[in-house]
């Protein structure tokens, strides 16, 4: 018996060693599908010039919101530049454990841009690209630290969400003491988020309370946390609880779980702003779209897209961080015919002037970036 | 002191029991559906995996046969399958019962995603499936009393199920056969088989029916407690419900007791959640008090059985 399992270890040890024996040398060996797939396209690459993007995601495309902006853009980016580029879209799964496993098999491959996101990426990051400093990365929605060693190959790029949550706190506090069908009397409305542990989502606490109380210095604004990003009843029980507490206009940021807090606004019949793209656009011709007034809206694939383009020209700044913003026009409010309809034309000019107030530097947005959590609980409760 | 009232506030609302009944809905069903397991001596760690597939199965049988008792018994008979292919595991195979259900729930997680993005291509939530839900029940009579008429009338047909459920199992294990059997079996399966009691049929049936009322649970957070189906949308229930299996003993009325504890607690969190206490703490009061719920059951348990142990003793001598 022992004899068994000792040369059961012994191939395995050895079929091992001669994988890894092929993975060194490189793409001649060409026994594996993958190295072959490789050889394919590195031949293609000596004889068409193409830049070869590889988009690497977190979780799965369909999230309706970072995941499927990004995946937008790289379409974009085919439709656009086709004949320049050539795109491979990964998903990386929920596992973390495969993240890094997944980042150096793109680092291995042919591509020149390898994009990433979102904080969980961050440290894998900031380890691979010291590892191959011949290849770019390009990392959204955190920043990397550069002072780690010579990250001169990375650009990091986040959103001041806190800048669309501004608008969505100027047209919440608008439009809870406005006379719009679903208002009622009492100054209150509500934001719930994901996790009270990230910075994203406090990011955007922070700018919706500011520009709550940019409209009116007395309101009051709830904040609950679901504590998860795909708890989508217990979100919509937090948002029932708000809204049956007097809140009539609620901003979620729970990703997935945000289907909850929607389901609640059209059960209490009260307004809902949603998150990360148009929101109103997943519940189309549905009754739940009409308490969808607006979203703040992250336009990930556009900066990509742009991101992309400046590489390309050789214009874009690696090795720095760089937050993007209303001024960038990455983020913004949903614009569509729900807005336009349940939004009474001055609030809209409210909205529009505050945008404008921002973009001119007139208006300061907090961020929750480098905020300790004293500061953060203030800012909460001066609007309890 | 504010949050002593704010507290005392919360408790005064009809709102806050009618929540706290919504939020022990899932978590008493899947109780239940251990108990059952668990009397009958094999731990059914899969409920979490059960109950995600059914929520599935619910909501996409539902929207394709645009019958919701349909989708019901889609949700019911899929939480059946997910138990008798556990069950052919832990019987059949003779497996490991804790790793068999951790296989499936890791299964459920993944293949509720991927029958979600072949029917919808999204992989989010069910939002462009036209679902639909159970109905919710307004009891005559019971209604017109105030206070607790708001607290008691108009819950979801399945929140008064699993209430029933209560007593049904409770009956079950007290005074019917197939209770006699499961308990037999769970208690000293070489004792009931010496009595010519199959334990192998007996754990199956424990399991199945485990399963549906697991089922019932799925079908109660995708087609009532929100009207569609996200991934993960179990977000740890099924775990909750072992603990709450475990504090119960398997006694029903304990189970239902418990379930409506971590309701109580986690409706409190809901509500305490804009007052100044901290954030952190009122997240993890449910399972805390859970926690804290069962190492008082624990000890409670330890010192009777000290306490019997003397009692033989002195009779002894």
């Amino acid at each position: 018996m022992k004899k068994k399992l000792l040369s059961a270890f012994l191939v395995m040890a050895m079929t091992v060693s001669m994988l890894a024996g092929c993975g060194g040398s490189g793409s001649d060996a060409g026994t594996a599908d993958e190295t072959e797939t490789t050889d394919d396209s590195q031949a293609e690459e000596s004889t068409g010039d193409k830049v070869k993007v590889a988009l690497l995601i977190t979780g799965s495309f369909g999230d309706k919101a970072f995941n499927d902006s990004a995946h937008a853009g790289m379409e974009r980016l085919m439709e656009e530049m086709g004949d320049q580029v050539e795109v491979e879209m990964i998903e990386m799964g929920t596992d973390k454990t495969k993240w890094e496993g997944s980042m150096l098999d793109a680092s291995e491959s042919d591509a020149d841009i390898i994009i990433t996101g979102l904080w969980d990426m961050k440290e894998i990051t900031e380890q691979v690209a010291q590892e191959y400093p011949d290849k770019h990365y390009i990392i959204f929605d955190t920043d990397v630290d550069y002072t780690l060693g010579d990250l001169s190959n990375v650009y990091s790029m986040s959103y001041k969400q806190n800048e669309c949550a501004f608008l969505a706190g100027v047209l919440a506090a608008s439009l809870t003491s406005s006379d719009a069908e679903y208002a009622n009397e009492d100054a209150v409305i509500g934001f719930v988020g994901a996790r009270d542990t990230a910075v994203v989502i406090n990011d955007s606490a922070v700018g919706y309370i500011q520009g709550a109380q940019f409209i009116n210095p007395d309101i009051k604004v709830m904040v609950s946390y679901v504590g998860s990003y795909v708890d989508s009843a217990t979100a919509k029980e937090l948002a029932l609880t708000q809204y049956s507490s007097g809140a009539d206009c609620v901003f979620v940021a729970a990703g997935p779980a945000s289907v909850g807090v929607i389901e609640a606004a059209a059960e209490s019949q009260r307004y809902v702003i949603g998150v990360d793209s148009d929101q109103a656009l997943a519940y189309e011709g549905q009754d739940e779209a009409n308490y969808i007034v607006s979203s703040a809206i992250k336009n990930v694939g556009d900066s990509l897209v742009d991101a992309v383009k400046k590489s390309i020209a050789g214009e874009l700044p690696y090795g720095e961080y760089e937050i993007l913003g209303l001024k960038d026009g990455v983020v913004g409010l949903a614009d569509n015919d729900i807005y336009q309809s349940i939004v009474p034309e001055d609030i809209q000019n409210a909205v529009n002037d505050a945008r404008d107030q921002i973009i001119s530097g007139e208006i300061e947005v907090n961020t929750a970036y480098g905020m300790d959590e004293a500061t953060l609980n203030e800012i909460i409760d001066s609007a309890q | 002191m504010d949050v002593l009232q704010d507290i005392l506030r919360t408790l005064s609302l009809p709102d806050f029991y009618f929540a706290m009944f919504r939020s022990a809905t899932p978590v008493l069903l899947t109780t239940l559906g251990a108990m059952v397991a668990s009397r009958s001596g094999t731990n059914n760690i899969a409920l979490e995996g059960t109950m995600l597939i059914s929520a599935f199965v619910g909501v996409a049988v539902s929207a394709f046969t645009q019958s919701a008792l349909i989708g019901f018994l889609g949700a019911v008979f899929s939480g059946f399958v997910v138990s008798s292919i556990l069950a052919y595991f832990v019987l059949k195979l003779n497996s490991n019962s804790v790793i068999s259900g951790i296989a499936l729930n890791t299964f459920a997680s993944g293949a509720t995603i991927f029958v979600l993005y072949l029917l919808t291509g999204e992989k989010g939530a069910s939002t462009s499936l036209p679902s639909l839900t159970l109905p919710s029940i307004t009891i005559p009579l019971v209604k017109d009393i105030p206070v607790i008429g708001t607290i008691l009338s108009g819950h979801h047909i399945l929140t008064y199920a699993g209430l029933i459920l209560v007593v049904v199992i409770w009956y079950m294990f007290k005074y019917t056969r197939l209770g006699m059997h499961i308990r037999a079996v769970g208690e000293s399966p070489d004792a009931a088989e010496s009595v010519g009691i199959s334990v192998k049929k007996v754990k199956y049936i424990a399991l199945s029916i485990s399963g549906i009322l697991t089922g019932m649970a799925g079908a109660f957070l995708s087609m009532g407690y929100v009207s569609l189906f996200s991934s993960g949308m179990t977000a740890g229930r099924g775990y909750i419900a072992l603990a709450t299996q475990a504090i119960a003993a398997g006694n029903a009325v304990v189970g239902m007791l418990a379930s409506l504890l971590f309701g109580f607690c986690q409706s409190m969190a809901n509500y305490l959640q804009s007052s100044s206490i901290p954030l952190q703490f009122i997240q993890l009061m449910p399972y805390l008090i859970i926690v804290i719920a069962y190492t008082i059951y624990c000890f409670a348990m330890e010192q009777r059985k000290k306490k019997k142990q003397f009692r033989e003793a002195d009779k002894k001598k």
